[in-house]
Parts: C-alpha cells; structure tokens; sequence
C-alpha cells in the first residue's frame, strides 16, 4: 500500500517521514556508500527542504519498506546540481512534463526474497507502479530517474526497462550512477502490475490515511526490524552476487557456472534457498 | 496546439489575458489565472479572466494573502486539485463568495517552480459534476503543464534583470537532435540515426523547447538558428 506524502500533508506524518529518511541512511550511507549526509540516523539533503512529493511503500503494519522522491525539472533538482557528472557536464533535461525521482530504495532487511506481498521484488514494482501513475495523474508523461545498476537490471527483469538513459553511468560509492528515462504510459503501467500481481487501488484510503498520520501513531505496533548482524549481512551479500552473476551471465557456460555456484552455496547452507523466477528475464 | 504563443508577441499588454482566454476555449474550461512571484526581480504578476466585480472583491477582501489554491500549491510539486482544499475553512469562505460570481469550487491549480526560485501558480476552473471534471482532467492535465511553464517562463523573462540571466542551455544532445530536425529528418529517422529510442529523441525535443521557450519544434529550430545554437542547411 502506498501513501504520497507532499508539502501539503507532510506536517501530519512526521513519524513516517522519519522511518524513510532512516530507510535512506541505511540504503544510500550503509549499503550503497554514497556520501551522504547522515545525521540522528537519518539521511536528509538540501532537496528534501524544496517540498518533494513523497511516494512511499508501507506494510501491512504501516511501516515504511520503501520510497522514492519526485521533484519537477522546471527548477532546483538533483541531475541540475549534484549528480551533474552522470552528465558528463551537459545541462540536464528541462521540461514542463517531465518529472525527476532520485532515493528510489526499499527495505530489505525487512521485506523477504520471494514473490509474496512482503517480498522486496513485490515493493519494488508496486512503489514503481505506484510512483507512474502519481506522476500520470498529474498530467506528467516521463521521468528520469537516478540509479544504480543493481536497480537498473531490476527495472529490466520486472518488465519495465528504460527506453533510454541520458549522460552515462558515473562511479558513486561502492556501486555506480545512471539517468534513466522511463514513461508513465498505461502500458508500462500494466505491464509492472501485471508481473508482480498487483491488483486493485495501491494507494490508501483517506480512512487508512488518517490512521497513518501522527495523531493515530498509538495504533501502529512498533517496528520489528531484526537487528542485522555481520553474517546475516554477508548471507545477503553472497546471495546478492549470485544474483548478479546470473543476470549479468553473457554466454550459456558463464549462466550455467553461475547457477551451479548458487546452488553449491545454497545446498552449502550459505545462502537462503533462492526463488529463481525473480531472475529470469 | 491552438494556443496562442506568447513568445511572439509583444509583453506586457492584453495577451496574456488573451493567453488565458484561449487555454479556455481550447480545454473546455469557465475560467484561468495566473499569478507568479519572481524573487529575483521582486515582482508579483497576476492576471486574469474572471469577471471584473469578482477580481476587484478579490483584492478588496485580501483573499490573495489566504487564498489556499495559491499558498497551498505552492508547496506541491503536483497540480492541486481543489477538492482537496474543500476541508481548509479559508477555502470555503472565498468559495461562498466566489459563487455569487459564477465561479465553480470546481478547479485546480498547477504550479510551476524555475530555476531561480521563482513560483507561478496557474489555476483553472469547470462548473461541473466531480465525474465530469475528473474526465476533463485526465485529457487536459498535460497540456495545462506545458500551458503553465510557458505562461510562467515568458512572464519571468519579461523582466530585464531576469532576461539577462537567463541563457538558453541546450545540453549537446538537444542541439544534435534540432540540427537533424532543420535538415527536415523526422523524428523516427534521427532515433535511427543516433540509435536512441523515438521516445528518446521525442523527450529531448520538449526540454529543448522549454528551453527555447518555444511551443512547437519548428519555432524552437527557428529560435536555436537566430541564437546561433545550430545552422541551417
């Protein structure tokens, strides 16, 4: 379920603003090693002062598992300013139908590896969807978003490839950058609800809305993130590789001895018995 | 696109009243306003089509200082629906007051943020059922976006301190892609061309024209040979 949380209703969701700028330190500080700044464990910049809109993925708990960050490209944003080297030093897009969204990131310490509703591949493509129909509905017809290639080859597995990127990928922490260009068509739009199962409304009630907001954070259990130890860490990074190994594979040989090695670690008991329709495609 | 391009006509004077006017007639709609802050030249524009006993009991009354079509979609990065705003007791207050006009609560507002954080706010409205107005919405909201920078660029570019500032920056792409435009390639046969997607070179082609402050392509390659950003054939 998703809720959007803007400059006009960010005052009534601070706790929620709060989970995802911690979200963000955990993802882009932590795992991803951009410099960010990070303070109080959160992780908040100079665009977050402009009024962004907000896209935000929530379980059923209505807790924060994933976000992204939209700004216009008519004024101040991150391809106009900080992430200029993607670029290679050109002047970045400007147009009255084209939105940027930079922080896209869910939660996987919390979200598990399957297909099910509490499966990171799931909370990808339903903030994915849910963040082009915001911007469809808003009369936007593309945006280009910042992203790293582990996301990249996401959006290519999940059905939903960029149709183009501009400037090119640019080394940014312990991964690299990109600008990819994606369109708010209903097709495209189809096209993700239709690989992961979404159905129906995806974003909240004016009911639920008012349940998430902070007058009502009493109802909301705390959060039950597990505290992520050195070798929980290294499990999801193995697996992470095999992941990749797999999907990056440019002959059959090289896709077999990747298989093989997820399966040696996996009958080894090194990494978690993996489901192999999240790689194919 | 049978709006009227403000870029080709002198500024100030009755056509961005004309301009409101004809986002009117094109788009169904009862009526337009704009009204933009520009930080840079200290400046507040506005403008209008509504009836002129409305616009004079609108300033009389002061609404503009608690008018949450405007303080509240400047916060937003989204047109503002009205309905929205339905809850705000402001809202209500000039609604009642608007409606002895003939004006509908039925409206939106779509703001504009530029580089120098200069805001317009530009604001349509419909008397008509919310069905109606949702269907009307859908088809027009894109064109009300593109309507709203170019109403917001040229009256921030009106200003002489404002205009000085502003140079047209065309990444190497988009003056690529123009400069195979003005040698009469389509749109299909530069994508070919660069090996980029259709779609591609059709998003580079709208940034260009933002830029250039121009509505349709033919204008922006007219524009970026007068600026010496490419040559003619």
């Amino acid at each position: 379920m998703i809720i959007v949380i803007d400059g006009l209703n960010r005052q009534r969701y601070s706790r929620l603003l709060d989970e995802m700028f911690a979200l963000r330190a955990r993802v882009f500080g932590q795992r991803l090693g951009w410099e960010v700044d990070i303070i109080d464990g959160k992780e908040i910049d100079q665009f977050d002062a402009l009024d962004p809109a907000y896209v935000i993925g929530l379980n059923d708990d209505g807790h924060v598992v994933s976000c992204v960050r939209a700004l216009q490209t008519t004024g101040p944003h991150m391809l106009s300013d900080v992430f200029h080297d993607i670029l290679d030093g050109e002047p970045p897009l400007r147009s009255a139908t084209l939105w940027e969204s930079t922080r896209f990131c869910v939660d996987t310490d919390i979200l598990d590896r399957g297909n099910s509703r509490n499966s990171v591949s799931y909370a990808t493509c339903e903030l994915m969807a849910a963040s082009l129909e915001y911007a469809r509905n808003s009369g936007i017809s593309d945006i280009v978003t910042v992203i790293d290639p582990v996301m990249n080859r996401v959006l290519k597995r999940s059905d939903c490839a960029p149709y183009g990127y501009v400037g090119s990928t640019k080394p940014m922490g312990k991964v690299s950058a990109m600008a990819a260009l994606l369109d708010c068509s209903d097709e495209r739009i189809a096209k993700i609800r239709a690989f992961a199962g979404i159905e129906g409304d995806m974003f909240v009630s004016d009911q639920r809305a008012y349940e998430l907001s902070d007058d009502h954070t009493q109802t909301v259990p705390a959060p039950k993130v597990a505290a992520v130890t050195h070798n929980t860490r290294m499990r999801q990074l193995l697996a992470e590789y095999c992941d990749d190994q797999i999907a990056e594979a440019a002959t059959i040989e090289d896709l077999d001895a990747a298989k093989d090695l997820a399966q040696m670690l996996e009958s080894a008991g090194m990494i978690d018995t993996r489901n192999s329709s999240g790689t194919h495609g | 696109m049978s709006v009227i391009d403000l870029s080709n006509l002198p500024f100030p004077g009755n056509n961005l009243r004309s301009f409101l006017d004809s986002v009117c007639e094109t788009h169904e709609l009862d009526f337009a306003a704009y009204a933009g802050m520009d930080p840079i030249a200290q400046t507040v524009h506005g403008f209008v089509n509504y009836p002129d006993e409305w616009q004079t009991r609108y300033v009389k009354e002061g609404f503009q200082y608690r008018d949450p079509a405007l303080l509240l979609a400047s916060r937003s990065i989204a047109p503002v629906d009205w309905q929205r705003l339905r809850g705000e007791r402001t809202f209500r207050d000039i609604f009642r007051a608007a409606s002895d006009h003939g004006i509908s609560e039925q409206g939106l507002t779509v703001p504009v943020r530029g580089p120098y954080g200069d805001v317009g706010l530009f604001s349509v409205t419909r008397n008509c059922s919310d069905r109606e107005w949702d269907l009307l919405k859908a088809k027009i909201l894109g064109e009300l976006q593109t309507a709203a920078v170019h109403l917001h660029d040229n009256v921030i570019h009106s200003h002489a301190l404002t205009r000085k500032l502003h140079h047209p920056s065309l990444s190497a792409r988009e003056v690529e892609i123009l400069q195979w435009i003005a040698a009469g390639k389509s749109q299909q046969d530069v994508a070919d061309i660069l090996s980029i997607s259709n779609r591609t070179v059709e998003v580079h082609l709208r940034s260009g024209r933002s830029k250039l402050g121009a509505l349709t392509t033919p204008q922006a390659v007219g524009r970026a040979i007068g600026l010496g950003l490419i040559h003619p054939e």
